[in-house]
């Protein structure tokens, strides 16, 4: 699975890397980056739920 | 936010103000039965807001915030302030600049990094009362907890907390602390230039003697285009901190704790599972929404919002309280304390997403984690019946509350 933020659309609002740490980070100011755009099927969970958190639908997964 | 109540647009009118103040009361009362009513009229409320209408579906409510260019934040001046307040009376491009300087500031990291001085803050509170059985929640935790992280923050002696508190008051609902709203404005200006005199002094130290602190940081820091920040956007910024960063928390502490003292399963859930903790927090905040609206945003050509035309000019209220229990969001009627879904719009969206989330998440969180740790089994004060205050920051001005305490038990 692949993940994506949409920098344009993201406000910091810190939801995708509080629920999947595995997946996202916070840069300095608080914004969420992906850590790597390939989810391991292991977290593919986790970066899915994170579409449903962020407020701004910032985040985009594909196959 | 959202205190454009507390400023005057047109000649007083003894019944629209009665009429306001009923619909003020009725929404604090019951956000979800007030604002389902205005929704079965129309998609936006014409009638409640004396600037102006009000979005009210999720949809609106977030391209409102969003789209910046056709909605304007350089509105009227904001909680008596003459010019406007940073970064929240400036639009993009301008506005991002004071964010990148802003938002490393109150990042997920350096909140962190403040939560053991937060963590000391409740413990000394909840020491105070704690064998008596009994305490004010709103006045004796809700109240001074903010306006203590934010004297931490800001490198002022704890000393200055009574100041805090006289000040916030008067910012946030004059006509109260003044009595009527004629004596409330003019109290409320004579307090903003006594704040930003307070804060000049405080500028003036800091160039004397630095420190590692937030206020020293705004001095000296270089802003986008290699300048320094003025003296007077200085002091715009430390009195949004201000205005923004005091009741919101302590009216959201006092939001959760009550639906807790009503709904004693939830309390459970958080004593038998405290890492609920922070799926409660957000649902929570989502159907109180204690901020019941963002600042007014002004229109800045012809258009539509559902609908309803809309003319340039208007200033239209963003309703989080309504755009976060629409209908058309599946489950958004009903309190689900393990919702997955944690989109709500409580601190806003699109670029003037609340600066401090990252902040007042980790305030509320360490209350509750510490009373609930030291306090687990509490309920109303007998006799006592919860009165809402009526405004657009939904509060509770006291909430007493009491415990058993077992004789010789050191806890
Ligand atoms: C649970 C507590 C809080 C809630 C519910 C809340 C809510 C909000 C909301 C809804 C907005 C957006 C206003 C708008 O778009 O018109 C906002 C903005 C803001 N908040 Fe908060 N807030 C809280 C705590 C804090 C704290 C602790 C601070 C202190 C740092 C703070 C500082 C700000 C600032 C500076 C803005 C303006 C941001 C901008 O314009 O870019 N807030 N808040
Ligand atoms: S939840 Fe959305 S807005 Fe928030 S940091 Fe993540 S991507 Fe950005």
């Amino acid at each position: 699975m692949k993940v994506a933020i949409d920098q344009g659309r993201c406000q910091g609002h810190g939801r995708c890397y509080e629920l999947a740490p595995e997946v996202f980070t916070d840069d300095d100011s608080g914004y969420g980056t992906v850590i790597a755009p390939d989810v391991p099927p292991a977290y593919a969970d986790q970066a899915q739920d994170a579409v449903n958190v962020c407020p701004e639908r910032a985040i985009s997964t594909a196959e | 936010m959202a205190a454009q109540t507390t400023v005057e647009a047109g000649p007083p009118d003894a019944e629209r103000e009665a009429r306001l103040e009923q619909f003020m009361r009725e929404r604090a009362n019951d956000p979800r039965a007030y604002y389902a009513q205005l929704r079965a009229r129309c998609p936006v409320d014409f009638d409640e807001h004396r600037d102006g209408p009000a979005a009210l579906s999720r949809a609106d409510v977030e391209s409102v915030l969003r789209d910046t260019d056709l909605w304007s934040n350089e509105t009227t001046p904001i909680m008596g302030s003459a010019e406007p307040v940073i970064p929240l009376g400036v639009d993009p491009p301008q506005h991002s600049i004071y964010r990148r300087v802003l938002d490393p500031l109150f990042s997920p990291k350096r909140m962190k990094a403040l939560e053991p001085a937060v963590t000391d803050h409740v413990n000394q509170m909840i020491d105070a009362f704690i064998d008596t059985g009994q305490c004010d929640f709103s006045a004796d935790v809700a109240v001074p907890l903010p306006c203590l992280t934010f004297l931490t923050l800001l490198g002022l002696p704890e000393e200055e907390l009574d100041d805090m508190v006289r000040w916030k008051d008067i910012m946030i609902r004059p006509e109260i602390v003044a009595g009527s709203r004629e004596a409330g404005q003019q109290l409320q200006m004579q307090t903003v230039g006594e704040i930003y005199q307070r804060f000049s002094q405080e500028l003036a130290a800091r160039r004397e003697q630095p420190r590692d602190d937030l206020i020293t940081f705004l001095l000296t820091t270089d802003v986008d285009d290699g300048r320094k920040l003025s003296e007077s956007e200085i002091l715009r910024i430390l009195f949004l901190l201000l205005a923004a960063g005091l009741d919101t928390v302590t009216i959201s502490l006092e939001c959760i704790f009550n639906y807790l003292i009503e709904h004693p399963e939830a309390r459970q859930l958080l004593v038998d599972e405290p890492e609920s903790m922070d799926g409660l927090i957000e649902e929570l905040l989502r159907w109180e929404s204690p901020v019941m609206g963002a600042a007014a945003r002004r229109a800045t050509r012809d258009t539509e919002l559902s609908g309803c035309p809309i003319p340039a000019g208007t200033l239209v209220l963003p309703a989080l309280a309504a755009a976060n229990l629409d209908p058309d969001v599946p489950g958004s009627q009903q309190v689900d304390l393990r919702r997955k879904d944690k989109s709500h719009l409580a601190f806003g969206g699109g670029p003037h997403r609340c600066l401090g989330s990252h902040l007042a998440r980790m305030e509320l969180r360490v209350v509750i984690r510490e009373w609930h740790r030291r306090i687990p089994e509490y309920r109303l004060k007998p006799g006592v019946a919860v009165e809402w205050t009526p405004s657009s920051l939904r509060g509770i001005d006291h909430l007493p509350l009491v415990w058993d305490v077992p004789a010789g038990d050191a806890r």
